[in-house]
Formats: structure tokens, sequence, C-alpha cells
């Protein structure tokens, strides 16, 4: 069973763009005080993110999306 | 010709200096990075379902290494306890049914065999009293720079539990550009399982009443991931992934089975569900940290979509709340849709021959599940940080009810309602 591919088009526009707006997006590099805090990791909690990952994993057809992690479970 | 002039006493005095800092710099990085600490993450999950359904108790504990110039090695080590009643996917009824549990080799009791069975009243979900599992889970990742720009990271899955086994190996590398605001990854993933269920495994859309069973089964899922990574502002991330993995093997679950009904909806068997060898999945998943001074608002959503139908939305945010002092509170809220798997059905009729693919397992029907809770955390000086999540998730099937006679008012799939309680402590030493 084959799956058609729109999302891949929709994720390459939208890095395509991203990108595009980079020269007018970001800051420099003495401005990053608020980026560094902890809390402003993309994964600042990863215990919890790798609990609830385990826990939806289990209960619903879809997951994942993040990242890599973790692996499979026999979850009943 | 162009004379070179012999260096001034300002300009002599100036390099001794320069060098002098660059010496005393590289002496500083040196001794910081001998003296990163140890990163300590443990926490404590429990998980309940309904009453007399599925409950966890599942320590977990990570540890984290930097061994300077951002050389980390991570690993967690996890063991799970679970126990309580699971739906088998039969429907209920208005008459007694009675089912093996699936550590038995024979429906009905004979020498040299073993046969555990359970009895549903009628109106009731049918579901085996008799699960029990354990668990225990392994990670190990490394993650270094690659000059000034790159990074590469790498990391092992080891599971283990009485009846599935699982490996998985990944691989990501990502680079900084643009000032180190905008970052591109890729990754790649590799996972492979055993699966041996309890009493074997049946085969699958087989006759419940024939009870056949087969040797284990394998699967793989290959995985692969690319993203980009966006400051947009000095208080603004952005992440943007595109994910897709194939799974390959047994991919239906040992344990459900769905009730075979005629049309009056009297239950004249039950089958062994069946799922195709095959599963592509595909996922989009956007997620912005967004900082409102010290509070921090986390809102993400992901769209996914597989080769068996079911596509799937999810919108999730929390907001982290600085109180002061070392006290946070942060509310989480999450919605979750999916739509049906092509080959699910509540149950399979009599009067027509069974599909190729078919299963009743409710992971794979249309619902909406939903989550709120709240985590309030504390930093306790030296001792790190301690905190308590409290959620409740709920899901609400799309179809639970049928029209044929001897089903009507009977709850077919009814909602679920799990309590997640986490108890976490961290610490650096």
């Amino acid at each position: 069973m084959r799956v058609r591919l729109p999302l891949g088009a929709l994720t390459g526009s939208i890095i395509a763009l991203s990108l595009c707006g980079c020269q007018t997006l970001g800051v420099k590099p003495w401005q990053h005080d608020v980026l560094a805090r902890p809390a402003m990791a993309l994964v600042s909690e990863p215990m919890d993110a790798a609990i609830d990952d385990h826990i939806y994993f289990s209960k619903e057809a879809a997951s994942g999306g993040r990242g890599f992690g973790g692996g499979g479970c026999g979850c009943n | 010709m162009q004379l070179k002039r012999p260096p001034s006493a300002l300009q002599l005095g100036l390099m001794a200096a320069s060098c002098a800092l660059l010496s005393h710099t590289a002496r500083a990085q040196t001794v910081d990075s001998a003296e990163q600490p140890f990163e300590l993450d443990s926490a404590l999950l429990y998980y309940k379902e309904n009453p007399g359904r599925v409950q966890t108790i599942e320590p977990v504990v990570s540890l984290k290494k930097d061994f300077g110039d951002q050389r980390i090695l991570g690993g967690t080590f996890t063991v799970d306890s679970l126990s309580g009643a699971t739906p088998n996917g039969a429907l209920p009824s208005r008459k007694p049914q009675t089912f093996a549990s699936p550590s038995s080799t024979s429906l009905v009791p004979q020498a040299g065999k073993k046969t555990t069975l359970y009895a549903i009243a009628p109106g009731n979900l049918p579901q085996d009293p008799h699960f029990n599992e354990q668990r225990v889970a392994g990670d190990a990742d490394w993650s270094q720079p690659m000059g000034l720009d790159n990074n590469l990271s790498f990391g092992g899955h080891v599971s283990t539990e009485h009846d599935f086994d699982s490996f998985a190996t990944h691989a990501d590398y990502s680079r900084d550009f643009n000032e180190k605001n905008t970052t591109l990854s890729a990754g790649l993933s590799e996972e492979y399982d055993q699966i041996h269920a309890h009493g074997g495994n049946p085969v699958p859309g087989s006759d419940y009443e024939l009870y056949e069973h087969e040797g284990g089964q394998t699967k793989t899922v290959s995985g692969a991931l690319i993203g980009v990574t966006q400051i947009m502002a000095r208080n603004w991330l952005m992440d943007l992934n595109y994910s897709y993995d194939h799974s390959q093997g047994y991919l239906t679950d040992p344990y459900r089975i769905l009730s075979v009904l005629d049309a009056l909806g009297n239950v004249t068997g039950y089958r062994y569900e069946n799922r195709p060898d095959s599963r592509a999945r595909q996922d989009l998943y956007w997620v912005n940290k967004v900082a409102f001074g010290p509070t921090v608002l986390d809102v993400s959503y992901r769209r996914g979509k597989d080769s068996w139908g079911i596509g799937s939305d999810t919108a999730e945010a929390h907001l982290r709340i600085d109180l002061g002092h070392g006290v946070y509170l942060e509310p989480h809220l999450r919605w979750y849709h999916q739509s049906a798997a092509d080959f699910y059905d509540l149950y399979l009729s009599a009067a027509t021959a069974a599909p190729q693919f078919m299963s009743a397992d409710p992971r794979l029907a249309a619902f909406i599940g939903t989550t709120a809770g709240l985590k309030l955390g504390v930093t306790i000086g030296r001792y790190g940080e301690v905190s308590l999540r409290l959620e409740e998730y709920q899901q609400r099937p799309s179809d639970q009810s049928s029209a044929l006679p001897q089903l009507q008012g009977l709850n077919l799939n009814p909602n679920l309602t799990a309590t997640i309680a986490q108890l976490s402590w961290g610490l650096q030493f």
C-alpha cells in the first residue's frame, strides 16, 4: 500500500520560506540571553517528554514527530 | 620595495597582553571542561486507567555528563510494571461470554494443555483481567560538535519484556547557518522488534475457536527525519520537522480479537485480528517557544497520516509560569484527534466472508483525546529541583453504538479515562 506525499511538499515549501526569511530573522550573538535559558530549550523537560511519548504511543495510533528516541514496546 | 618596520614598544606590549589573555582563556576553558557536573534526572510515574483497567508504576533514571566542548554522553534506565485488565477487542453481549487468557494453550481443558478462562457478564466490555507485564528499557546517546557549525549525535535503545523485545539505533546530524540563527538537521533510525506472545502468536485472521498459534514473529521500523530550527527573535524560537517511517513485518496485535455477529447482533464466534504487514507514516511537527518575561509558552502542532488511512492532529501547549524564589507552575493542555484505520470495525458480520484485514482495537478507532494537567516545580538549593505533575487523559471514541437489535443500549467502545501522576527530582553533582 502506497502513501502519497503532500506533507513532504508542504514541508519543503515551509523550509524554503524559512531559509529565505533568514536574512531578516534572528539575533546577534550577544542577544542570546533569553534563548540560553534552560526553559527555552526545544525540549526543556526531556524526562516528561519521554514519559508522555511512551503513554501516547501505547494509547494512540500516531506518535513521534519531535525526533527519535526510545523504541517500540508491546504496549497493550 | 616595501620595508617592514620592526614592531613598536606599544605593539609588543599589546601582543604580550593578547597572548596572556588567550592563554588564560584557554586554561579557564580547560578547567571548566573538567568541572562539568553530572546531571541526574529521576522520576516515578503512576498511571491508572478506569477502575479495573491497566495501571503502571514506572521509575526512570537518567544520567548525563558533559565532557567539555559540548561532548555529551547520556543514558536512561526505565522499569515498567503493568497490571490490570485490558480490552480484548470483542463486543459486550446480552449473554455471558467466556474467553481464554493469552497464556492458555487450549480453549478447552485437556491433558498437557494450559487453560485459564475468564467470564464476562452480560453487558460488560470483554477485558482480560490477567494482564501483567514487566518491562526493562535502556537508552544511551552520544553527542558532539564537528567543527564550529556541525553537530553529530547517535544512540541506541534496548527494551525487553516477556513477550516483546526491541532494539533501536539512530544517528542525527545538524548544521548551523546565519550566525547560528538557523539550524538544519537530518536523522535516520532503525528498529528491530521480536514479538513472542504469551501462549504463541495466533495465526492472524484465524477462527478463535480453532486456537491456531505459530512461532515468534519480527518487525522492522526504518525512519528518517529532516528539520529546521530558526531563531525568530530574541525571545522566540521555532522548530519544524518532517518525519517518515516505514514498518515491515508482524504488525498485528496478538491479543486482539473481533466478535462475529449475525443480523440481530448475536455472537456467532470470534476471529483474531489481522493487520497489513507494512505501514508508512508521515508526520509534520511544528513547535514555537516564546518567552514573555520569565514566563515561557511552548505551543506545538502535529499533523500525521499513514498508509492504513489514519489521519491525526495534535495541538499542545505548556505555559511555564515563574513565580520567583525557584518556584514555577506549568499548566498543560493537549488535544488529539485521529480517524479510524481503513480495516477497523466494531465487529465482523457472519453473513459475509471475513475481510483480508480486520481489527477492533480501540487504538485504531476514530476518537478524540484530551489531556489537562498541572505541574509544580520547586528548586531546593543544592538539593536540585523537585516537581510534581498531575494530569488527566480522556479518550472519547466516535463510534460507540450499533443499530443491531441485540446491541442497542450497549456501550460498545466506552470512554477511557486515565490519571497520570509523576514525581521528579533533578540534581547536578
